[in-house]
């Protein structure tokens, strides 16, 4: 943990009580985070007006304290994976089906076979929807919120830390440090970190001699140097890249859309909605295949208008979406429609459109598309037979058609009708004009996705500074000898950094070979 | 040539088999000798270096046998490196078509990194651990079998999928080094094995290879996500691969800040290495457990 007391709220308050403030800041009692009590405490010899700030000042305090701890962000970022694992062992229920009551019960009553009793459990858990459950959202806010508080804590340190280094540790340093080294040098301190200064800036470290020395100095001169002293400032990058992320993912699902079932007959302009005001439409579909019959390539050639000009035209392929005014078009899926014309008994045109057949009947032997005619408060399934399978009683060049009235689960009438010859079924008369291919999208407008990409960024260039260019410091001491001869001390720290060892024994040798020379003398005996 | 690349395979798989045989030999031997006696670290010149509570490392085991075991591994990941190399010529894309190749790769990868790591820290004793695993993976792609598959289309956007399963091996290759230098400080005593390298060696080594595998890790899960966005309009679907890869990630990032908690550092994060190890594993298996976008199985449903 860290040594420096941030100043908070709570040091307004006045010491007695429980002890000394120091103390009660080091060690918050529960009491103080948890029950800011309106009731005056006993023990506590203040006005009552003052009560209030205060003890919500503690609270303050505690909070923070809960926030920056480590401890914290460790159980925060645990938590999270456990929620993780919980999401990817156990099914999930797709997110349209979710806000679907009845479909949601279906799909719980598919999963119970799997789950039996627990079902139950898991589903008021919200585990069949981990990742948009409310514990999920609300460890993300902790998350957050501890990420936050960990950087702002540990700004002012890292800037302490490496804007004003301290140039002169206490002596007993240089005894007791993890890395450390004695050098004999010629007989001046002064030139001696002269030369420690060289051999360092050559090394690309930052050396700061540090004049005139402190009394009860064995000798007055000391060095300090370092290395990368902006590499620290990747970590605040790294963590709040993520914070970045998790913003960008948040604005996506709050102000976004996603259609993952835009359908476009080939020739027919479709409006695209959300707002949007553009329209679609699909010149040619392509599909192309190996010659195992693996899927080769997709590609749909699209024209897109906004407010009825054209503004775009592009080939679509799975890795080629098209992208117009924040809006993009990814290939997902083709198929088959069919050109259904409807009139009424006064020739008025009800519809005309191609329905994509997007569905397949149970057994797979049929496509389904759905046509629904609000203003007749009729819905009619039109069925083909599956690629590549046959029924006899739809040929080619026919459609069946199912015709419901609205809420009624047995159709009206079921006909199949040929291409070209207007059939009337119930009032209505339906003219089946011709199959025609439809190209499948993905339509989505991601406001937050370059928020996603600038996080990822940060998150990313963050760690890699810290792991890959270590914030590394050493000290140097000239001491001089009682028989006049002069030391160099190096000492340096060796916590979680254990690679900085070899770089030390190396700068050792290095200056050793640069006092030889230096001096022009054979280096003296060795160090007892 | 892809004959030739599975000739490369099944000759690496036995020179593994006998890197390992000699691993366990010279643990053998090296468990009846006393410890070697430490080095003194001597500056050179009229200095010294004073590591001050710092063990020395342990001295590399020099003899005959123990080296031929390191040229064997080496040996390994050359004939590994061109089985991938020769079916990347002949397939015209990295090796992620299908469980074959990135099982091969996954074993590259392993291999790479305990080779590199052996080499850095004379570490010898990983290879108990690591050697059957990557071994394993071996025989498991042996098993699928080494068909090429054509590449479905939301797979044909090379250079990303490329860089992004390049990568993702790398960073497994050095997760696997953690967990079995984690497994091996659980297992030791405070004080040490003989046979082994000290328990604060073991951890750092753990620790370094999770400092080169979590960066790595974390630009595998944002490249998949470009991926992602480019051929499916989304960064992030929470299909079950990248739920599991993030479940991975979390797991590292949680050992990382687990090495500067108290009570956490030690054997608390050396679990988490563990866990992570099995997630990572769990990730790479999970194809064949869970569909989703990951599945291979081409866009159009
Ligand atoms: C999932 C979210 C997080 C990620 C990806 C993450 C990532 C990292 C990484 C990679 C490091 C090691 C590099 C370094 O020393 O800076 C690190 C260190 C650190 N993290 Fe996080 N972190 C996350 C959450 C948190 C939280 C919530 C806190 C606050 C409680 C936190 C506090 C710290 C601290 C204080 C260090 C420095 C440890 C040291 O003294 O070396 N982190 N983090």
């Amino acid at each position: 943990m860290s040594q420096t007391v941030r100043p908070s709220p709570a040091s307004r308050k006045p010491a007695g009580g429980k002890g000394t403030t120091s103390a009660g800041r080091g060690n918050p009692s529960a009491r103080d985070g948890r029950t800011p009590t309106p009731k005056k405490p006993a023990s506590r010899p203040e006005p009552a007006a003052e009560e209030a700030p205060v003890g919500f000042g503690d609270a303050l305090d505690w909070l923070w304290k809960f926030f920056i701890s480590r401890r914290t962000g460790l159980v925060l970022i645990l938590v999270l994976g456990l929620m993780s694992l919980a999401g990817t062992l156990l099914e999930q229920a797709p997110g349209e089906l979710r806000n679907d009551p009845q479909a949601y019960a279906g799909w719980l009553d598919s999963v119970k076979p799997k789950y039996g009793g627990w079902t139950w459990l898991l589903d008021k858990a919200g585990l069949f929807g981990t990742f948009s459950s409310w514990w999920f959202k609300g460890t993300l806010v902790l998350l957050t919120t501890s990420i936050v508080a960990c950087s702002l804590h540990r700004i002012p340190q890292i800037m302490r830390r490496t804007g004003h280094p301290k140039a002169q540790p206490p002596d007993a340093f240089f005894d007791r440090s993890g890395l450390r080294a004695v050098i004999p040098v010629g007989p001046d301190p002064e030139e001696a970190l002269a030369l420690a200064a060289k051999t360092l800036r050559g090394k690309h470290f930052r050396a700061v001699v540090h004049e005139g020395g402190a009394a009860g100095r064995v000798s007055g001169t000391a060095l300090y140097a370092d290395r990368f002293r902006w590499a620290p400032y990747g970590s605040i990058a790294a963590h709040l890249g993520f914070v970045v992320v998790l913003l960008g993912a948040f604005l996506s699902a709050s102000t976004g859309f996603k259609d993952t079932q835009f359908v476009a007959p080939v020739g027919y302009k479709v409006e695209v909605g959300h707002g949007t005001g553009l329209q679609l439409q699909a010149l040619a579909f392509n599909d192309a295949y190996y010659d195992n019959g693996a899927p080769k390539d997709y590609a749909s050639d699209l024209v897109l208008y906004d407010h009825g000009k054209q503004v775009a035209r592009q080939t679509v392929r799975v890795n080629q979406p098209l992208s117009y005014g924040g809006v993009s078009f990814y290939q997902s899926f083709f198929g088959t429609a069919a050109g259904i014309k409807v009139t009424d008994a006064q020739q008025n045109v009800v519809s005309d459109t191609a329905v994509p057949l997007q569905w397949q009947s149970d057994d797979g032997k049929h496509s389904i598309g759905q046509l629904v005619m609000a203003a007749q408060k009729t819905q009619v399934y039109v069925v083909l037979p599956a690629s590549g399978q046959v029924d006899p009683n739809i040929q080619a060049g026919q459609v069946q058609l199912e015709v419901y009235a609205n809420g009624s689960s047995t159709p009206t009438a079921t006909q199949v009708i040929s291409q070209g010859k207007p059939t009337t079924i119930a009032g209505l008369t339906y003219t089946f004009q011709r199959e025609r291919q439809f190209t499948g999208l993905i339509v989505a407008r991601d406001p937050g996705v370059w928020l996603v990409w600038a996080g990822s960024a940060f998150l990313v260039t963050g760690i890699f500074l810290v792991f890959f260019f270590p914030y590394r410091r050493l000290w140097v001491l000239a001491r001089r000898g009682p028989e006049g001869e002069t030391t160099l001390h190096l000492a340096a720290q060796l916590k979680r950094d254990t690679a900085f060892e070899p770089q030390f024994r190396e700068l050792v040798a290095d200056l050793e070979r640069a006092a030889a020379t230096s001096t022009d003398t054979a280096p003296t005996s060795p160090r007892k | 040539m892809l004959n030739w690349s599975q000739y490369c395979v099944e000759a690496a798989t036995i020179l593994l088999a006998l890197a390992l045989m000699s691993s366990i030999f010279v643990l053998a031997v090296n468990r009846g000798a006393t410890r070697t006696p430490e080095l003194v670290a001597a500056g050179g010149g009229g200095g010294s270096v004073a590591l001050a509570e710092r063990p020395q490392e342990v001295a590399p085991a020099r003899g005959g046998l123990a080296v031929y075991g390191s040229w064997l591994t080496r040996l390994a990941l050359a004939f590994l490196t061109t089985a991938l190399v020769l079916r990347g010529i002949v397939t015209g894309h990295g090796p992620f078509a299908n469980q074959y190749e990135f099982a091969v790769a996954f074993g590259w990868g392993i291999v790479a990194a305990f080779a590199f790591f052996e080499y850095r820290y004379r570490v010898r004793a990983l290879g108990l651990l690591v050697l059957p695993v990557a071994g394993g993976l071996l025989l498991y792609a042996m098993t699928v079998g080494a068909k090429a598959d054509p590449l479905v289309p939301a797979l044909q956007n090379n250079l990303l999928l490329t860089v992004h399963v390049a990568l993702a091996i790398i960073a497994y290759g050095a997760f696997s080094v953690a967990c079995a230098a984690g497994a091996l400080y659980l297992i030791s005593p405070p004080e040490g094995r003989r046979w082994l390298p000290k328990p604060e060696k073991l951890d750092e080594i753990a620790y370094r290879a999770v400092v080169i595998a979590f960066p790595l890790m974390t630009l595998v899960i944002i490249l998949g996500a470009v991926w992602a966005q480019i051929a499916w309009g989304t960064y992030w679907s929470w299909d079950p691969k990248e739920t599991a890869s993030l479940f991975t990630w979390l797991i590292y990032g949680a050992y990382l800040h687990a090495r500067v908690v108290r009570g956490w550092r030690g054997r608390r994060a050396n679990w988490l290495l563990m866990l992570g190890f099995a997630a990572v594993l769990f990730t790479f298996f999970g194809n064949l457990f869970f569909g989703g976008l990951h599945s291979y199985s081409g866009v159009a449903k």
